[in-house]
């Protein structure tokens, strides 16, 4: 249970997206550090984890948004069947397969979020999106996606390096 | 199977929450968690705006060099321009309908408020401003800046933040006019592309550096508000409407402050 010490910064991160952002467009969109966060997270750690940590942040990220409560947490969902594909089908290179996943959760985040705004009467021009919206933004969360995954690959063998020596101290 | 267990279980209970969050139940939870959250925001932003502003500025330096020439060109211009004015004593009769306006809206109200956060969605333009429903502040209001040029329109409020929607949004229709020709047309928003005016007669003559403004059509906004200019004009002789690109007036992406104009009240038309 020791990931929940992260819960903190992962709802930090959903923050500091809200914040700032938009401030920082390139291609005419904003990356998603959460998403691409939380996929990184279930790549390198399993998707058990990111289970409990998808819907804190989900909703709090929609807490402080215009966005109805869920529709993150829906949004965010397929992150935890894409981490359980490569689960199964594990692969050598564990980089690659991180960049295609998250290209592929920042596709599904934004159809279903389109569904939900669509069912809410909020709707987006469908026809548009996929050029101007659906494609950018994945490009760009893939383009960011070494930055959050290396701290979280680090973290990861740090903590593996540092378990089995306090089994023994214990 | 216990991937697909919660997949159910989460999915089911973020529905509830959108329709929790439709009905307006969540909106206490809402306001108590914005309350938290935007001083640490203003923060973020704070402590980012350096570098956003560097990127910003490598990034549009050679727009910034034709902006520049253009606005040069367009001050020269407007310096004559005021000139002619002062001469004809106010006469023009453009001026003398916007001064009518100005005359019949004397007791305008406005609040000032302060820009907290932009929605970080990449298919909404939205603001969410410090003042709420506790300050008088409802849900079809008009916003404006600074400068007196629409910004939005408030599309909800809780009870100390509210949410403007920008003319910028794609779900955004002003009913606009342009002032030199009084041709009519609907200002729509788009997916990163800026402003758009829709539905201008074919035979209505627009240029580009034409002043758009609201026609007050409908009674969502109030009369003759700044929107912005004519940047080209796009549409074939054989089209039944032209469509103009609009320069929005106001500074959209740079919002620090902005008014709600809480004595306008909206008229939402019902067809008969």
């Amino acid at each position: 249970m020791r990931y929940v010490l992260f819960v903190p910064l992962i709802l930090f991160v959903a923050l500091a997206q809200v914040a700032t952002a938009p401030y920082f467009p390139l291609l005419g969109v904003t990356a998603n550090p959460l998403l691409v966060l939380l996929m990184c997270w279930a790549m390198v750690r399993g998707p058990k984890e990111t289970m409990v940590l998808i819907p804190l942040a989900g909703i709090f990220k929609d807490l402080i948004t215009t966005d109805p409560v869920g529709t993150s947490v829906l949004a965010l969902l397929p992150i935890v069947p894409l981490a359980a594909v490569r689960e199964r089908w594990p692969t050598e290179s564990e980089f690659l397969p991180t960049l295609t996943a998250v290209a592929a959760a920042s596709v599904s985040y934004h159809l279903l979020y389109m569904m939900v705004l669509t069912a809410v009467g909020d709707g987006p021009p469908w026809l548009q999106s996929p050029m101007r919206v659906i494609l950018p933004a994945a490009l760009f969360n893939a383009l960011i996606t070494p930055i959050l995954y290396l701290p979280v690959r680090w973290a990861t063998t740090l903590s593996e390096m540092v378990r089995p020596g306090l089994r023994v101290a214990g | 199977m216990r991937t697909l267990v919660w997949l159910l279980v989460v999915g089911l209970v973020a529905l509830v929450g959108i329709v929790l969050s439709q009905l307006g139940a969540l909106d206490p939870l809402k306001n108590g968690a914005l309350t938290v959250a935007s001083p640490l925001e203003r923060g973020l932003r704070t402590a980012a705006s350096p570098a956003a502003d560097f990127l910003d500025n490598v990034a549009d330096r050679q727009d910034l060099e034709e902006e520049n020439r253009l606005l040069r060109q367009q001050i020269e211009e407007l310096t004559a321009e005021i000139a002619d004015l002062k001469e004809a004593q106010f006469t023009a009769a453009d001026l003398a309908e916007l001064a009518e306006v100005e005359e019949s809206r004397p007791d305008d109200q406005f609040l000032v408020t302060r820009v907290i956060a932009r929605d970080p969605s990449n298919l909404k333009e939205r603001l969410a401003i410090d003042r709420g429903s506790s300050d008088g502040v409802s849900e079809g209001m008009v916003v404006m800046s600074e400068g007196g040029s629409l910004v939005g329109v408030i599309s909800k409020a809780l009870d100390d933040f509210a949410w403007v929607t920008l003319i910028t949004d794609p779900n955004s229709n002003v009913n606009a006019m342009v002032l030199e020709s009084r041709a009519q047309g609907v200002v729509s928003g788009s997916l990163h592309d800026g402003l758009s005016m829709d539905l201008i007669p074919q035979e209505a003559e627009v240029e580009p550096g034409d002043t758009v403004a609201t026609s007050g059509l409908g009674g969502n906004f109030p009369q003759a508000l700044l929107i912005g200019q004519v940047a080209a004009v796009r549409g074939e002789p054989q089209d039944m409407f032209k469509k103009a690109e609009v320069e929005p007036a106001a500074s959209l992406s740079g919002l620090e402050n902005v008014l709600v104009l809480t004595s306008f009240i909206a008229t939402r038309l019902v067809s008969p």
